[in-house]
């Protein structure tokens, strides 16, 4: 081993000593803004990851949809059978309709689906709380948990369904009486935006409720495991209609996502600050240092060390800080990420309430997904700022001629 | 600009013992760093075995001095950091890798100087007669030409002193190291080969 890097090594770890306090010092506030990088782009993953999920869950990985509705079924079905990587698909119907029941009133989406197929495409019975999916007819619906806590209804209730398509006959002087539908079942998605404004009923039921008659609003596609999704869009949009566009999930709520990802690289960003906040501490720490030891620096020059390697010595324990400090700060990370339930629930339980929690974060556990891109990312980051941390002390030492610094006082 | 040495023409044949006298403020720390290549003079040659070291490159003399000189100071300057024996290696470090036989060197030079048994003692741990004798072993360790001791004995009391003195001159003796001794005590500068008394800058 070079005596640069020895030395650097027991300037940082004294054999025989214990740790220097600007060695602890230096090396948690690297880990701290490291651990906090990757529990924070590991919980807008983990957002992220779960609200993917979901969507592909409740649609699909690709949606089928005309500008209007589809009312050409078999040639747009023609086109989906023909994309070998398209494992199933499954028309549906969706709107806005008010639910009442015991004069208590709801606004939720409902979305239709044929319930022949369905299962294929969308896992509804992964959701359900109670009831049964094999009760679900064109005279029920299944409704989703909030909203059915907020009318206050439950399996075998009876609710009144009110469509846009009364308000239509009414101009024409047509009364619509509601619909009246029981409770089929219960589903929770664990998103308080979906589960306390969906309900799900037959497209036979959703049709009639809208008045569509055969038509659809479209398709959810299942595709292959491991297909492309780009590659299958372009495949069904060179095979459909006209009018009639495949879109990516990701296309489909491309909003949202973007929103999701510039959210996560806005944090990334500002936490980066404390990285480099850590930085600075370990400059400063070796500038004390540098001055501290000129003596040292100057009789490591009398005795024959050149410039740079006195430089190399100083810019040395910049990345031997940075090392330590991210692999504790990873392992310190991952801890947090591992307990993260038991964290939150503590810190909402002592101060919101694990209920106000779930309502503003949507979420009632705290997801985290890590992706081994952002890990690297984290680690290079960290890793060359503590070692342009070492820079200025490292050319400060080098600039020291041996015989003033051992002249120093 | 202050003028610190005149006309100094000195030489030093090998294992020559040579001790440096003078008041304080008289150069005498200067004329040292001088014949280490730290300082360059504004005018005039250093030779080193025979080599112009004034016309070197400072890495290429920084790296010559390393094998040609060992410097021991007043303040020791030892590494805090590392033990007795890690900081005799340091000489041997600086210079090149280090491998089994400089180890053994550097052991063997500590019990020379009778610190075998304090080897794996941190600097902070030693008396200061036994820094100085650290330093001195760490000195000896690329086996230079020329040992430079700049006041070896000045923070240490009159018995410690006395036997670091007779240690460096045995050990120079021993390893054939010419000797240049700056010290005020006429005692120790009588015990070298030449005396030499630095007064306003003239070596005379």
């Amino acid at each position: 081993m070079s005596w640069p890097i020895y030395l650097a090594l027991k300037q940082l770890f004294p054999s025989g000593r214990r740790l220097p306090f600007f060695t602890i010092i230096s090396v948690v506030g690297v880990g701290l803004g490291v651990a906090l990088m990757l529990v924070a782009t590991s919980v807008m993953g983990g957002f992220g990851h779960q609200i993917r999920q979901m969507i592909i869950d409740t649609q699909g990985e690709v949606q089928v949809r005309a500008r209007d509705s589809i009312r050409d079924l078999a040639g747009v079905e023609k086109a989906l059978a023909g994309v070998p990587a398209v494992a199933a698909y499954a028309p549906y119907a969706q709107g806005v309709v008010m639910l009442d029941h015991d004069r208590r009133p709801g606004f939720p989406v409902i979305q239709g689906y044929d319930l022949a197929r369905i299962g294929k495409v969308i896992p509804l019975e992964r959701y359900l709380l109670c009831g049964s999916l094999d009760d679900l007819d064109d005279d029920a619906v299944i409704l989703s948990s909030l909203l059915a806590q907020a009318l206050g209804v439950g399996v075998g209730g009876k609710v009144s369904v009110y469509s846009p398509l009364m308000l239509e006959r009414l101009k024409q002087n047509e009364v619509l009486l509601p619909r009246d539908v029981r409770v089929a079942g219960i589903f929770q998605i664990g998103h308080q935006q979906l589960d306390s404004s969906t309900v799900v009923c037959s497209l036979r039921l959703m049709q009639d409720l809208y008045g569509l008659g055969n038509t659809v609003h479209g398709y959810n596609v299942r595709i292959q495991p491991g297909a492309n999704e780009d590659v299958v869009v372009a495949q069904l949009n060179a095979a459909l209609p006209p009018d009639v566009r495949a879109q990516t999930w990701f296309e489909s709520n491309a909003d949202f996502q973007a929103v999701l990802s510039f959210e996560r690289n806005m944090i990334f960003f500002l936490l980066t600050f404390i990285i480099v906040v850590a930085a600075f501490s370990i400059t400063s720490s070796l500038l004390m240092s540098v001055v501290r030891k000129t003596r040292e620096i100057g009789l490591l020059g009398a005795l024959g060390g050149s410039t740079r390697q006195v430089a190399v010595c100083f810019c040395v324990q910049g990345l031997i800080l940075g090392c330590a400090g991210t692999a504790a700060g990873l392992a310190f990370g991952f801890a947090l990420l591992r307990y993260r339930d038991a964290l939150v629930h503590l810190i909402a339980s002592q101060t919101m309430g694990q209920e106000v929690f779930v309502k503003f974060y949507q979420f009632a556990r705290l997801p985290a997904y890590t992706a081994p891109r952002d890990v690297v990312l984290i680690v290079v980051f960290s890793i060359i700022a503590s070692t342009l941390a070492g820079l200025i002390p490292a050319w400060r030492a080098a600039r020291l001629k041996p015989v003033e610094a051992l002249r120093s006082e | 600009m202050i003028e610190v040495l005149r006309g100094i023409d000195f030489e030093l044949h090998a294992g020559e013992s040579v001790s440096v006298r003078g008041q304080s403020g008289s150069g005498k720390t200067t004329l040292l760093n001088v014949l280490a290549g730290l300082d360059r003079p504004d005018s005039g040659e250093l030779w080193w075995n025979n080599e112009p070291a004034h016309l070197l490159s400072l890495g290429d003399l920084t790296a010559r001095r390393g094998r040609f000189l060992g410097l021991v100071f007043q303040a020791y300057y030892l590494i805090p950091e590392i033990d007795a024996l890690a900081n005799v290696l340091m000489g041997a470090r600086v210079v090149g890798p280090v491998g089994p036989t400089e180890r053994e060197r550097a052991a063997s030079l500590l019990q020379r100087v009778g610190l075998a048994e304090r080897a794996s003692h941190l600097p902070a741990h030693l008396s200061g007669g036994e820094r100085q004798r650290v330093a001195l072993a760490r000195a000896l360790m690329n086996r230079p030409r020329v040992i430079l001791a700049d006041e070896p004995t000045g923070n240490l009391d009159e018995h410690t002193a006395d036997d670091v003195i007779e240690l460096l001159l045995q050990v120079c003796a021993e390893k054939g190291a010419a000797l240049v001794l700056v010290t005020h005590n006429p005692a120790y500068a009588g015990r070298t080969g030449r005396q030499l008394v630095l007064h306003e800058g003239i070596l005379a």
